[in-house]
């Protein structure tokens, strides 16, 4: 479903990559987390996915096709084929429960009577039946979320990006999200989720894939947060640096800030 | 469903922006007032031309019935007179000053008169009889006016000879100087309202940025995302070309129609139906001015 090959992104000359020659493949159906600190090249590798930035070199495959080889109209049909879940949530203040999923479906140009049947049924997939005309300000993190996750999955997507989808939220509400996400999968969507979240990534026990400065350091099936291998000491300082800023400054140009700025 | 869809974020971004809308709309509202009102200023000078003045330089009015002018003591021109006066035109000493010349008969002259005054009162209360016969000519150089005025104006049969270009040429050309000044102004307010619209969009495009990117996330084509922006602009333009064509038509109606045209009875004035032409004008100009503003501006100011 997404397949990197030997993708390297270079933002600044002068730095070293924020991806270094990736190979990296992910199976339609699959879960998979992307484990490593801040700056290790997780948004990155998202963005490209999104075609967001292009790649320096190598190739990014998305549903078969090569994404540096889709031409600016046709972007659109790339994202509408991709579901994005952000840490901030991003649900437009204004609009209620309802409103928010289905103004996905409308710019769209889905029709109304479309809209009617899906959006409960996708409600209720994420568990807030009867939450319809709440507004998000009235709703917890994890509700907001979950308004989100609806929102990224109504147009049936094939694939589910989520950058830190649990990073707000308290660990039980954590674990509600992580169900929706499963449930989702089980779906039959891909899912691929960024995460610094030890907890989950060691009660879901999915394919885990760790980057570190750019490179893929590990890539298990069924894994858990830091290496089964035991390396001691360095587990623990991949520990901290995942609580902390990393020393050597983030990702310029992260997914999540920076939408219509330029 | 797209096209609601598409309306409705039109509305809420001209809600949103209420302040800078309207002053959208007053600023293509004076600019295209100015641009009409130099529009309005040509046709008035087409019209005060009437059927002769492009065509010839020089009129010689014959004597009519009440005529009071000297040469006209013996009454009303009578045929043998006119004849005289067409082979005296006709002689080589004049003939060498002019390409050609026409006869206007009083009804040729009645139905001149009544196309140039059309829109005018006056037409109502004229008759063919009074108006005179008169030849025009056309003058090789028209400087050599002299020439023929001095030759026919003691003609009996001749009221007067009348050089129309001497009468009218000052006239025109203060107010071809003034609808050069209305252009420039128009030029200027066009600029004016052209960075306005770019500003305005900009905010728009700012203040909705939540929107367009989740719009550029799900998928939205470019056209879902950038048109409300678009038609913001030119809706507002749109409006204030509607009330600029508005004013001039009312400046047509009310003060050319009801107070100049009873000031100056003897003036051609344009109708307010004439300047119903320039309405399609203006608004196409006020539409595709926004049109394009905008279009340039989210090229930079809204990522897609």
């Amino acid at each position: 479903m997404i397949r990197f090959e030997n993708v390297t992104k270079v933002y600044d000359q002068k730095a070293r990559p924020a991806l270094d020659s990736i190979n990296l493949e992910i199976d339609r159906g699959e879960f998979a987390f992307l484990v490593g600190a801040s700056g290790s090249g997780k948004s990155t590798f998202l963005r490209l996915v999104l075609k967001e930035d292009r790649a320096t070199s190598g190739a990014v495959y998305v549903a078969g096709q090569n994404v540096a080889k889709i031409s600016s109209w046709r972007v659109p049909r790339l994202r509408r084929g991709i579901g994005v879940v952000f840490q901030d949530f991003r649900l437009l203040p204004q609009k209620n429960v309802f409103a928010n999923v289905a103004f996905a479906m409308q710019v769209i140009g889905k029709s109304r009577s479309v809209i009617r049947d899906t959006v409960p049924e996708v409600l209720k997939t994420v568990g807030l039946e009867g939450k319809e005309h709440r507004m998000p300000h009235e709703l917890s993190g994890g509700e907001q979320q979950r308004v989100a996750i609806a929102r990224a999955v109504v147009n049936r997507p094939g694939i589910l990006l989520a950058d830190e989808p649990t990073g707000n939220l308290d660990p039980t509400t954590s674990m509600g999200i992580m169900g929706v996400l499963d449930k989702i999968n089980q779906n039959g969507t891909t899912v691929v989720m960024a995460t610094h979240d030890d907890d989950i990534v060691n009660e879901m026990r999915k394919r885990v894939v760790e980057l570190r400065n750019g490179v893929v350091i590990r890539d298990e099936a069924k894994a858990l947060y830091t290496s089964m291998i035991p390396v001691v000491g360095q587990s623990r300082r991949l520990k901290d640096a995942s609580g902390r800023e990393a020393p050597d400054g983030g990702l310029p140009g992260n997914g999540a800030e920076g939408e219509a700025q330029r | 469903m797209r096209l609601a869809f598409i309306l409705s974020e039109i509305g809420s971004g001209l809600r949103r922006n209420l302040s800078m809308v309207v002053s959208v709309i007053l600023v293509t509202f004076v600019s295209l007032t100015f641009v009409g009102a130099a529009g309005m200023l040509q046709m008035q000078i087409n019209q005060m031309k009437g059927y002769w003045y492009d065509k010839v330089q020089v009129a010689i009015f014959l004597c009519s019935e009440g005529s009071t002018a000297p040469g006209c003591a013996s009454g009303p021109v009578t045929p043998e007179q006119q004849q005289g006066l067409n082979a005296l035109l006709e002689s080589p000493a004049v003939a060498q000053y002019i390409n050609d010349f026409q006869f206007e008969s009083k009804d040729e002259a009645y139905k001149h008169f009544k196309d140039q005054f059309s829109n005018s009162p006056i037409v109502d209360s004229v008759t063919p009889d009074q108006l005179p016969a008169s030849f025009r000519i056309n003058m090789k150089d028209p400087e050599k006016y002299q020439i023929i005025s001095e030759t026919f104006s003691s003609q009996p049969g001749v009221e007067t000879v009348i050089d129309q270009r001497q009468l009218l040429e000052r006239l025109f050309s203060v107010m071809n100087g003034a609808s050069l000044v209305a252009v420039g102004i128009a030029g200027v307010m066009i600029v004016c309202a052209i960075l306005l619209i770019a500003t305005t969009i900009r905010l728009s495009a700012f203040s909705r940025r939540r929107e367009t990117g989740i719009m550029r996330l799900v998928g939205a084509s470019k056209t879902v995302i950038q048109l409300p922006f678009i038609l913001e602009g030119v809706i507002a333009a749109v409006i204030g070309a509607a009330l600029a064509s508005g004013t001039l038509w009312a400046v047509a109606h009310f003060f050319l129609g009801d107070y100049m045209s009873r000031q100056y009875p003897d003036t051609a004035f344009i109708s307010s139906g004439q300047t119903l032409i320039l309405v399609p004008a203006l608004l196409i100009l006020g539409g595709s001015l926004a049109g394009i503003s905008s279009l340039l501006t989210l090229r930079r100011y809204l990522r897609v």
